[in-house]
Formats: C-alpha cells, sequence, structure tokens
C-alpha cells in the first residue's frame, strides 16, 4: 500500500510515466489504483516525432504492469517520510 | 505431517533442499542465461535469494562481482550446489 | 540514563533484509532490456517496486556493423532527480559493501 498512498498524494502534479515498450508521457496525474494503474489528463508523448498517431491523445488510463519508471517530481518528494513508510511497512511483512 | 530433518546432503524434498544449500557455494542460473556464482546467505518463498562474494557470469566470461546480491525469484531457472 | 538507540536490526535472516540494511544508501540495480540503475534507495515494497533519487540510468544496446559483421556495444546515460522503478523489472539489487 506505501506506493499507492504516496501516488495518491501526487494527484494534481505533473509526472512522466515511461512505459516498457519505451513511449514515454507526461500528464497531469488524475487518479491511481491499488495496482498503480494509472490514468493521466493533458498529456503529451515525449517523443512525438517518433510516435505521431499519439499527437491528439489528450487523456490516458495505463494499465500498472506496463510501466517501467515514473519520474517525480522534486518538489513532491519528502524523502524522511519514505524511509519512515518504509520501515513501517518492512515491519509489518 | 511431521517433517524428518534432512538427510546430509541428500535432501528429500525441494524445500529440503533448499534448507540445506544455506551457507554453501552455489550458481544460480537465471531464465536469461546468466549464471551468479557465490554463497548463498538465504532464500524466501518467492525464490528471492540473497548471495555473498557473487560472480556474473554471461556466456562464461566473468562480466562483474558483488559484495552482496539481492536476486529477484522470479528470474530465477535453477540453483545448483558446486561441487568442492 | 539516555536510552539507546533502537537498534536496526542488522542480521540478515531473508534476502528482504539486505535491501532493508540498504535504505538511504546508493544501491546498484540490474534491470530487464539491458538497463542498469544506481541512484538512493528512499522507499521500497516487498514487489520491489522502489523510489530512487539521483539516478543515474546506463542503457546497453549492441549493434551489428553493416559492413564488419563486428558487434558494437553502445552505452547511454542519462541522470533522473527522483525516479519510480516498477518492481517486476528488477533481476538483481546490489547494496553498498557493508562494514
Amino acid at each position: 500500500m506505501l506506493f499507492y498512498s504516496y501516488f495518491k498524494t501526487l494527484v494534481g502534479k505533473e509526472v512522466t510515466v515511461e512505459l516498457k515498450n519505451d513511449l514515454a508521457i507526461t500528464g497531469v496525474l488524475h487518479s491511481v489504483d491499488q495496482y498503480l494503474n494509472i490514468k493521466l489528463t493533458s498529456t503529451r508523448v515525449v517523443d512525438e516525432a517518433k510516435y505521431p498517431h499519439m499527437m491528439s491523445v489528450r487523456n490516458c488510463f495505463i494499465r500498472g504492469s506496463v510501466v517501467r519508471y515514473v519520474h517525480l517530481p522534486p518538489g513532491s518528494v519528502d524523502v524522511e517520510i519514505l524511509h519512515d513508510a518504509t520501515r513501517r511497512e518492512a515491519k509489518g511483512g | 505431517m511431521a517433517d524428518a530433518p534432512p538427510v546430509q546432503g541428500l535432501a528429500k524434498t525441494p524445500a529440503d533442499f533448499l534448507k540445506s544449500i544455506k551457507g554453501k557455494p552455489v550458481i544460480v542460473k537465471l531464465n536469461s542465461g546468466v549464471d551468479y556464482r557465490g554463497v548463498l546467505a538465504c532464500l524466501d518463498g518467492y525464490m528471492n535469494i540473497a548471495m555473498e562474494q557473487t560472480e556474473e557470469y554471461v556466456n562464461g566470461q566473468l562480466k562483474n562481482k558483488y559484495g552482496d546480491a539481492f536476486i529477484r525469484g522470479n528470474n530465477v531457472l535453477y540453483i545448483s550446489t558446486i561441487k568442492q | 540514563m539516555a536510552e539507546p538507540e533502537p537498534m536496526e536490526e542488522a542480521t540478515v535472516r531473508e534476502p528482504l533484509d539486505l535491501i532493508r540494511l540498504s535504505l538511504d544508501e546508493r544501491i546498484y540495480v540490474k534491470l530487464r532490456g539491458e538497463r542498469e540503475i544506481r541512484g538512493r534507495l528512499h522507499a521500497y515494497d516487498q514487489h520491489l517496486n522502489m523510489i530512487l533519487g539521483d539516478v543515474e540510468e546506463t542503457m546497453t544496446t549492441v549493434e551489428i556493423d553493416d559492413e564488419t559483421y563486428e558487434e558494437i556495444i553502445k552505452t547511454q546515460k542519462r541522470t533522473i532527480p527522483f525516479l519510480f522503478v516498477r518492481g517486476d523489472g528488477v533481476i538483481l539489487i546490489s547494496p553498498p559493501l557493508r562494514s
């Protein structure tokens, strides 16, 4: 639940989601669920020249399992909170 | 069902085998074909593995060394003991 | 008399203990798709989902020269301030050497 809780705090912020097929999409995090499925709004594809068919896509739902990385906005990462939450999670099992 | 203690060297079940090889030198082969040689520190039910003094072999060639290494279980093809 | 700091359990009983002891340390992560990452571990869970800081990613590609058919190994590097890494792509994690 750690990352689900963390991603919920990023709702409304801009993130870049990099998929396992190398497509990278930047957008505003609209919502996230327990599987880390992600909905983005105001999206743009990072390499538009390579994926012209994605030009008109403004919103998307991304299945959690196809995500490789999410680039996080530095201002939204409080490392102390993350450390504490991680230690709590490790204890709980 | 009472768990019989594993006979030295000749374990009865896969679980007994895994219990008996902690602290022993092993080769872990991954699905990708990469081999890791080192001392098996411990493992869990997902076959996640902790190894020490690990050497990484790609196509039989030494590519890397790690003091400690955690291997995610889903990548593991087999764990083999090394004859000493 | 000051209470002693609650000691972080420093023994490795299960593989994930290696990761637990690496929190806030720089680790090396080998990923699927010929990718490697070095970064400071800020969070992880049992799937090996992670958040890393000051990340350097190295991507390795092998190309075959059209004329000589020689393998040309190329590496691309990039840095990322904060990165969430999905655990299912993880092959191996190596913590810094423990003293």
